[in-house]
């Protein structure tokens, strides 16, 4: 499943005028390719995530996703976009805190569609492919290490075995050893599943691991 | 775990703040429960005092009050005339007497006080008609004190074709103990008041004298009023008879079909009976009785809408909190697939969560404080009644109307019947459903974006 981006474009009215936070962006993924995008703070880079996300609308341009562009989706279609083609990995890991961590993947596979009578048996299957066992799994997220947390976030967002997997800065949060097991992840991931992966981030390492790296700069792509 | 248990969970998911939320919600839906039962408690008073009070018309003779003014009592055949007129149900006659000591036995239970002495301070003695000298001018300045007799209390006899028309209350005679006389016959049978039994020794079977004839105690009632509770009642027929009366009638009570025809047989019965006869409904007096506790009702429904919207805004308010608190968990829930419909009804099932606890809560609350706030209603409406009536004018028919008043707005009690309850849990329901709108509007509005927003 490929994505191409054609002349997006994003625009926000700030107080002091119009802000062009992606400018005329166009490039493609293939399917299974582990991709970098990287880029100063300001640049752009979340709100192409949220674009390629289906978490926002852009001003202007096309996402197209095997062909059908998710732009023009209806608020509905996007949200099943986004529960069933779609898998995010936030820099906060955002898990629902009065949740475990079982729950808390058994969660995207209920919006996924997945019977109520596997939910419990895949969430554990995949809290296990992460590296969080059984215990581990019972508990809430506040009682998880940030590296656990984000292993978690992980399951949770494979649970509906996503065509892409958007990360934002998933290793932000966490010191460089944990940060480069949970990049291990990912790139094992991609390479097992043949999963598409986004990945924005800070770190130069991480970016210059990946199959393909774009730079974003004031919103425009300079690297392809 | 489905959508509907993520709501209970969230909804405890802070103890403390949820607990003090319940709190307040359970003071409101109790003082909605306890409005509720007071106003259904003031709604079958005001029922019962429409389908009693208000068919009622008293008919006097003209000139006559009790023992006071002139005139001549209602004869057989205006009694007759009575009883015939259209929608008129039944007549209850009345005749009453006064009892000296040479008329019976019996010892007055009544003090004569002040009051009596005045009232006997023109009568004669010993037939002469010698007017007496009123007890304030009496002593050794007054002449022909000798002439004069004390006055003596009396025992008052009433004669009814239904002794229930003796009782104070609206309803039965109480008995409190022997059995009820036979009010259509004319045997020498009497019912006598507690006081006056007490004061006498009697018991039921005992005998007693009066207008030179034996009688017979077949009962002893109580009516906790003074006045009556030192009297007798006889069959109408019987003091008729015994005082050379024949058809005598000092008072009738008449009850129409239908309240709607009071206003009809009381125009028949003026026609009918001209100024011979004095002739009151009651339909005032009930007016009077239905407007104090239409007052009480007002209040309880103020109250329950007050309630009704503290509550509501006490949810609204909650939920608006706990939306902006957890918009970024809001944008997650999205952001991996929940629906705008999944999101709302979990918050809105935190938010009936919490107000079924507290309505839970706030019905036994609202049980148990029903009576004390019904009393309380009650207890302000009589004095804000009784201070009006002070600042107000006098007149003959303030007294009527004062009882009525309070005859009517007596006895209400708060009524939790499963009506009242069915409307609390449609109001708490309410309560949650209103309160959740606006944070549902909330809800819908937050982006998933949001949760890519930095900390």
């Amino acid at each position: 499943m490929s994505i191409n981006v054609n002349n997006l474009t994003k625009t926000f009215h700030a107080a002091g005028g119009e802000v062009r936070a992606l400018d005329d962006i166009s490039f493609s993924v293939k399917t299974g390719e582990f991709v970098s995008i990287i880029g100063k703070s300001g640049s752009g880079k979340s709100t192409l995530l949220a674009q390629l996300g289906a978490l926002d609308q852009p001003t202007k341009g096309e996402i197209l996703v095997d062909g059908q562009d998710i732009t023009k989706l209806s608020g509905r279609k996007q949200t099943t976009y986004r529960s069933k083609k779609i898998g995010f990995v936030f820099q906060q890991y955002n898990l629902i805190p009065n949740l475990s961590a079982l729950e808390n993947v058994m969660l995207g596979l209920e919006f996924g569609g997945a019977p109520a009578s596997e939910r419990k048996d895949r969430s554990f299957e995949l809290l296990e492919m992460v590296g969080i066992d059984a215990d581990q799994a019972r508990r809430k997220p506040g009682k998880l290490s940030g590296g656990q947390q984000q292993r978690v976030s992980i399951a949770r967002a494979l649970g509906n075995d996503p065509a892409f997997l958007l990360a934002d800065e998933p290793t932000g949060n966490l010191d460089s050893e944990t940060g480069a097991a949970i990049f291990t992840l990912l790139h094992d991931l991609s390479r097992e599943r043949q999963t598409t992966i986004i990945v924005v981030t800070h770190d130069l390492d991480i970016a210059g691991k990946t199959d393909r790296t774009y730079t974003l700069k004031d919103g425009k792509l300079l690297t392809k | 775990m489905n959508v509907i248990s993520r709501g209970v969970r969230g909804a405890l998911r802070s103890p403390i703040r949820a607990g003090a939320i319940v709190i307040m919600l359970a003071i409101s839906i109790g003082l909605i429960i306890a409005m509720l039962a007071a106003k259904a408690g003031v709604e079958v008073r005001i029922s019962e005092v429409k389908a009693n009070a208000a068919t009622g018309i008293t008919v006097a003779p003209a000139g006559i009050r009790g023992f006071a003014g002139g005139g001549d009592p209602l004869s057989a055949e205006q009694v007759a005339t009575i009883k015939g007129t259209e929608h008129v149900a039944s007549v209850a006659s009345t005749l009453t007497d006064q009892l000296g000591t040479d008329d019976t036995n019996l010892t007055p239970s009544l003090e004569l006080g002040s009051f009596g002495q005045r009232q006997q301070r023109f009568e004669s003695s010993s037939g002469s008609g010698a007017e007496m000298t009123p007890p304030a001018m009496t002593g050794s300045a007054a002449t022909g004190d000798a002439m004069r007799q004390a006055p003596t209390p009396r025992t008052t006899v009433t004669g009814t074709t239904d002794p229930d028309s003796v009782a104070t209350n609206g309803g039965e005679l109480t008995l409190a103990s022997g059995k009820a006389i036979d009010a259509g016959g004319a045997e020498n049978v009497a019912l006598i008041g507690k006081t006056l039994a007490e004061k006498n020794d009697l018991q039921p079977d005992d005998t007693f004298t009066m207008y030179g004839q034996t009688f017979t105690v077949n009962g002893i009632f109580s009516t906790d009023n003074a006045f009556q509770d030192s009297g007798v009642i006889v069959p109408l027929t019987t003091l008729q008879t015994l005082t050379e009366q024949a058809g005598a009638v000092t008072s009738a009570t008449v009850t129409v079909d239908s309240s709607d025809n009071v206003a009809a047989v009381v125009s028949s019965l003026k026609d009918s009976l001209g100024d011979k006869a004095d002739i009151t409904s009651e339909q005032e007096r009930a007016e009077s009785s239905v407007s104090s506790l239409s007052s009480i009702s007002g209040l309880a429904t103020t109250g329950v809408i007050g309630a009704t919207v503290a509550a509501a805004v006490i949810v609204l308010l909650m939920m608006t909190m706990i939306v902006r608190e957890r918009r970024r968990e809001i944008g997650v829930i999205k952001a991996i697939g929940g629906t705008n419909a999944k999101v709302i009804t979990q918050f809105v099932t935190e938010a009936l969560t919490l107000t079924v606890i507290g309505g839970i809560i706030g019905i036994g609350l609202g049980i148990a404080v029903s009576g004390s706030i019904t009393e309380g209603l009650v207890q302000n409406q009589q004095n804000s009644a009784a201070t009006n009536r002070q600042a107000g004018p006098g007149g003959m028919g303030g007294p009527a109307l004062i009882r009525g008043a309070q005859q009517g707005i007596q006895n209400v009690t708060g009524t939790v019947s499963p009506a009242v309850i069915g409307g609390g849990i449609g109001l708490t329901l309410l309560i949650a459903i209103v309160g959740s709108a606006v944070p549902a509007w909330l809800i819908a509005r937050v982006r998933p974006a949001e949760v890519l927003r930095s900390e």
